[in-house]
């Protein structure tokens, strides 16, 4: 008996210095790293002595630093972003709430709080991914939907003090001290560094050599001035616009947007005032987001009005876009005098390709966190970074499904995802199984682009 | 496209797309008056009123860095600034604007240096009757 207890505990040493020396004295982090960290503390688990919600808690990681319609459904009847519906001082002209649950929306006060029943805008939550490429201009920076999130100084610094009062107040009233506390200048620098660490740091060279046809084609038509004019705006499927005279940054334009019929939200009954965009009173113009990591954060537009990707490609042939000043503008530009007039197999085309680019910026995360925590001190910042994995896989598997698109690294990414969860599970192994998953993300990329 | 029609469209586009500052304002009416996030202490002048002309819809003010002219137009907001009283803030008019009084005023655009201008918005801090 002694004799299989000594045999059991050496296996057990054994195990447990497998699993020491695959780890590694991580460095200590540096000022900049210490106060992303700060940052992100705040950004999920600080509720400026509101009404218990965070940022977090419209932009959780776990959905793209989004929500939608399905991520609200997996909620408790608790969480705080149904507040108007258990805070009875916030029940009326706070949120709608069946718009909420029905399509993301959430009510805001961007012409004035002097008639909350009256006057509101419903929009959706823009992700919070890849800011550092998409928020300035050399008008100033642009925040939010309409480029006009932030008060202050307008700055990404400065759009979590307007978020506070719009939407973490405990009572209409919004007295700061009393139903808020007010993010302080330290709470605003390491927020605005964790939004800014964020996703992409830097746009995207265009164009790819991708491998897919129809993806490769809609590149082609992406690119192209004279059909699918996108990059004019989306200049390399980013956030800046330039025209052929340099770049204009991240720009404002009135697409069209609010002139859709059967928006959604309008289709309920509900009182959906029109959004008017840029500045009080409105200008109708509206803020340029990045295409990279649109296909997994929809659904699409300042109103959530659509929910596919290939829908909101084709908004761009439709009357509403075309027959908007920014449409118009094209026309005019135009030999043909057509703004932006596309088919069926271009309009999938072009969304393959945005399918196809969105999933390797998440291949491209996936590997920087995988070996992210390989380097981990902490098994906290370890499995946190695993989970993000896990949810970034799954997103590059339904959006290349969702597109029909690439089954062969599909097929990869599903074995990535099997060999994450393993690591995040595995004690002794983690390191073997994120080598793995490291492995079967980057096979899935060679499907994709050379 | 030629090289003449895209220019056009350049010109057509750019006529589009918004210029100028972007705050948002109407969050900025409750935030108390020096703590306005990256423009308190750098882009506004915070000091007390020395003189009002109704006549030229102008404010005069006596601020720590020397004597500031606030010109209110059509545009400017003004904004009672009622938070020590942990009270909400509230629109004000001009007629809030009287000697004595602490404000706050954001000049239109960043005119730091000069000596005055119109304000785009001015909070009035309302003190609790002593």
């Amino acid at each position: 008996m002694y004799k299989r207890a000594a045999m059991i505990g050496v296996l057990v040493i054994s195990l447990a210095g497998i699993g020491l020396s695959g780890c590694k004295m991580a460095p200590p982090p540096d000022r900049q790293s210490q106060l992303i960290a700060k940052g992100r503390d705040l950004f999920f688990n600080e509720t400026f002595a509101g009404n218990g919600r965070t940022c977090g808690t419209c932009h959780p990681a776990e959905n793209n630093f989004t929500i939608d319609a399905a991520f609200i459904a997996t909620l408790p009847k608790d969480n705080p972003l149904f507040v108007a519906e258990f805070n009875p001082a916030l029940k009326e002209n706070f949120e709608n709430p069946a718009l909420m649950r029905e399509f993301g929306l959430i009510q805001e006060n961007l012409d004035g709080f002097d008639d909350l029943k009256n006057k509101f805008v419903m929009r959706g939550v823009p992700h919070v991914l890849a800011l550092r490429t998409s928020v300035q201009s050399p008008a100033g920076p642009r925040t939010g939907w309409s480029g006009d999130g932030a008060p202050g100084d307008g700055s990404l610094r400065s759009f979590a003090t307007g978020a506070v009062i719009q939407h973490f107040t405990k009572t209409l009233n919004r007295v700061p001290g009393v139903d808020f506390r007010l993010p302080t200048d330290e709470e605003l620098d390491a927020m605005e560094a964790f939004q800014l660490s964020l996703g992409r740091q830097q746009d995207l060279v265009l164009p790819l050599r991708l491998k897919g046809t129809v993806p490769k084609r809609g590149q082609a038509i992406f690119l192209d001035n004279k059909l699918g004019k996108c990059n004019l705006c989306h200049v390399n499927a980013g956030a800046t616009a330039n025209f052929g005279g340099g770049t204009l940054g991240n720009a404002n334009f009135n697409t069209g947007v609010e002139d859709l019929p059967d928006q959604p939200a309008r289709l309920t009954g509900k009182a959906v005032p029109r959004d008017d965009g840029f500045r009080s009173p409105g200008d109708r113009t509206f803020n340029v987001p990045p295409l990279v990591e649109a296909a997994d954060s929809g659904p699409f537009f300042h109103n959530n009005a659509i929910e596919t990707i290939e829908g909101a490609v084709a908004f761009y042939d439709g009357d509403s876009f075309n027959n908007s000043p920014a449409g118009a503008a094209l026309k005019k530009a135009d030999p043909r005098g057509v703004g932006i007039e596309l088919d069926g197999t271009q309009i999938v085309a072009i969304a393959a390709f945005l399918r196809v680019i969105n999933t390797l910026e998440n291949i491209r995360q996936s590997i920087e966190l995988l070996e992210a925590s390989r380097a981990a001190a902490a098994s906290e910042e370890k499995r946190r970074n695993l989970d993000r994995v896990i949810r970034e896989t799954q997103d590059s598997i339904r959006v290349l499904e969702g597109g029909g698109l690439h089954p062969d690294a599909v097929a990869h990414l599903q074995e990535a995802r099997r060999q994450t969860e393993k690591a995040a599970r595995s004690v002794f192994f983690s390191r073997k199984h994120t080598g793995e998953a490291i492995r079967e993300q980057k096979a899935a990329r060679a499907f994709l682009a050379e | 496209m030629n090289v003449r029609t895209f220019l056009v469209g350049v010109v057509g586009m750019s006529a589009l797309v918004a210029a100028g500052a972007s705050a948002q304002e109407m969050t900025e009416r409750f935030i108390p008056i020096g703590q306005s996030p990256g423009l308190s202490g750098k882009h506004t002048v915070i000091g007390k009123i020395q003189a009002v002309n109704a006549r030229d819809q102008t404010v005069a003010i006596v601020a720590p860095a020397g004597a500031w002219n606030a010109k209110v137009t059509d545009r400017t907001k003004i904004w009672l600034d009622r938070s020590s009283l942990r009270q909400p803030n509230l629109k004000g008019t001009f007629a809030d604007l009287r000697p004595g009084a602490t404000v706050e005023v954001k000049p239109e655009g960043r005119q730091a240096g000069a000596s005055g201008g119109p304000a785009e918005w001015i909070k009035v801090q309302v003190s609790a009757s002593p």
